[in-house]
């Protein structure tokens, strides 16, 4: 693809993510990329900035900002629109299941636009997925620091071995059919009750 | 059953809220998720692609989501307002110093307004002032509200959108001069110091249409039980008794940013309007009350008119009918009686 007379801007209030779909973009080819934070300021920078395409995360509380630079609006100094391409309503739903609302100039081409929506899906998309498995490894993390906890409980207060507590929690979860790391919490929330 | 239900932080949510939070669904046999949406338009979106199975929206949005003039094209209905009026215009202590009204009536406030708009437009730095969404009953009633100074908004000032939380900071950086927007944040603004309520929406349009419960419109089975909660769920919230609580429950759960003690003034009308303390009373600031719930076609053909005078909608056409047709006491009567 090659994109080098477009400039895009990216607005989303994770600037990791934002980060990520201005390299995507970059790397896609298209000319220049900008990352404008949301604020008050963002309306004069859009303004300024005369981008083709914005791509704005869903969660950026500067969507109703933009809508109001629209057409929509007869005070709008710069028209644009929100890109609802109606004959293709799957690219709206993998758009919107991603996070991302896309607004553009009037008469760019939607097929030049739906590159960019590719790339922003594909890159969204990433970025949930690594931040799935980042929580998933911290969760796993917090749930052995737990399991070590209940363990030293049990070896101070009952003089069993590191094995012994193990086997103990294990067997505990079997008999009540939890997960060991419900019984290390229940074990480290009473200790931290009873002192 | 359980269902996802999109809000935006505003007082004007207690009846979801209290409905979500109170029993009132689960009287019903529903269990609410709310869902706070950063944006009106993420709201729109997400109900209009399923994400939401109910919204608290803007009315206007809400026809002109389903009239396919903003965003994807919805198929909604609504069977239920949540309440009428509820808005203020707030200016900046500098502009109301210029505006230098004779009283604090209708007229002589829109008059100075006008006046101060006219001089600065022709100054070239026009005045900045900020609404929610252009399709929102607060962009229509800053038009009126300038009309009756005699002004035209499209070519005398700068209208632009501001996020609700944002309001306050705006003013204090001077970006804009004023702006139109829902309880509780014209209070928050004059509690900073930095604002003057001028005008309440409820003078310059009486019993405005606002708020909306919005749902799909391929009949959900929830959509009776759902309206039954929001309907108890709102007379509980119009019941002055209930004052104090609700507003403990909106401070808390709505993210308003504000103490509960600024809340209930807002639900009882009497606002203070300026840095002074002054006082100004007016119960229909914000009603809430049995007789506003019944969703109204005469509301929508309304807002289809104020939308075709600023230019959103052309003039001629059925728009007036559609968006009547969105709104369906119908099924509002149905539900609450039956």
């Amino acid at each position: 693809m090659t994109e080098t007379s477009l400039t895009v801007a990216v607005i989303d209030p994770s600037p990791a993510r934002a980060a990520i779909l201005e390299e995507g973009l970059r790397a896609g080819g298209v000319g220049q990329v900008v990352v404008i934070p949301d604020g008050p300021d963002l309306q004069a920078r859009v303004a300024s900035l005369k981008p083709d395409v914005i791509v704005v995360h869903l969660e950026s509380p500067s969507r109703d900002v933009l809508e109001q630079m629209s057409g929509l609006s007869r005070q709008a100094e710069r028209p644009v629109a929100m890109f609802v391409d109606r004959s293709d309503q799957t690219m709206m739903q993998a758009a919107v299941d991603a996070g991302i609302s896309a607004y553009v100039v009037d008469g760019l081409r939607s097929e030049r636009i739906r590159s960019i929506l590719d790339i922003a899906i594909l890159r969204f998309n990433a970025f949930a997925r690594l931040q799935r498995e980042l929580d998933e490894a911290r969760s796993e993390l917090a749930d052995r620091k737990l399991i070590e906890r209940a363990k030293g409980i049990l070896m101070t207060r009952k003089g069993m071995s590191e094995d012994e507590a193990y086997k103990l929690l294990r067997r505990q979860a079997m008999n009540e059919k939890r997960k060991i790391v419900d019984i290390a919490r229940a074990i480290v929330t009473a200790a931290d009750l009873l002192g | 059953m359980r269902i996802r239900l999109g809000y935006v932080p505003l007082t004007d949510a207690a009846p979801v809220i209290a409905a979500a939070e109170l029993g009132f669904a689960r009287d019903e046999g529903l269990e609410i998720d709310l869902a706070r949406e950063p944006s009106w338009a993420t709201l729109r979106d997400r109900l209009a692609l399923g994400h939401l199975d109910a919204a608290h929206m803007l009315g206007p949005l809400a026809i002109a989501s389903a009239l396919g003039l903003s965003g994807p094209q919805a198929r909604l209905n609504v069977p239920m307002a949540l309440g009428l009026n509820g808005n203020a215009v707030t200016v900046s202590n500098a502009l109301w110093g210029a505006m230098a009204p004779e009283s604090d009536g209708l007229a002589d406030v829109a008059a100075g307004f006008a006046r101060v708009a006219r001089a600065r437009a022709g100054e070239g730095r026009p005045l900045t002032i900020g609404t929610v969404h252009p399709f929102s009953s607060h962009s229509y009633q800053l038009r009126l509200f300038a009309g009756l100074g005699g002004l035209d908004l499209d070519t005398s000032v700068r209208l632009v959108v501001v996020p609700p939380p944002d309001t306050v900071d705006a003013l204090r950086r001077g970006r804009i001069d004023g702006f139109c927007v829902g309880a509780p944040w014209n209070s928050v603004a004059v509690a900073a110091g930095l604002g003057r309520i001028a005008a309440l929406g409820c003078e310059i349009a009486p019993d405005c249409p606002e708020k909306v419960l919005a749902l799909p419109a391929e009949g959900a089975e929830f959509t009776a039980p759902l309206v039954r909660a929001v309907h108890r769920a709102g007379l509980w919230c119009a019941d002055p008794e209930n004052r104090g609580s609700l507003s403990s429950l909106l401070a808390e759960r709505a993210d308003l940013d504000s103490d509960a003690a600024l809340i209930a003034r807002t639900l009882s009308g009497a606002l203070i309007v300026d840095a002074d303390g002054r006082e100004r009373t007016n119960p229909a600031y914000l009603r809430l009350d049995a007789a506003t719930h019944r969703p109204n076609p005469d509301h929508a053909r309304w807002l289809v008119a104020q939308m075709v005078a600023c230019g959103q909608v052309a003039p001629g056409g059925h728009a007036a009918d559609r968006a009547a047709a969105l709104y369906r006491p119908d099924i509002f009567a149905t539900a609450v009686t039956g």
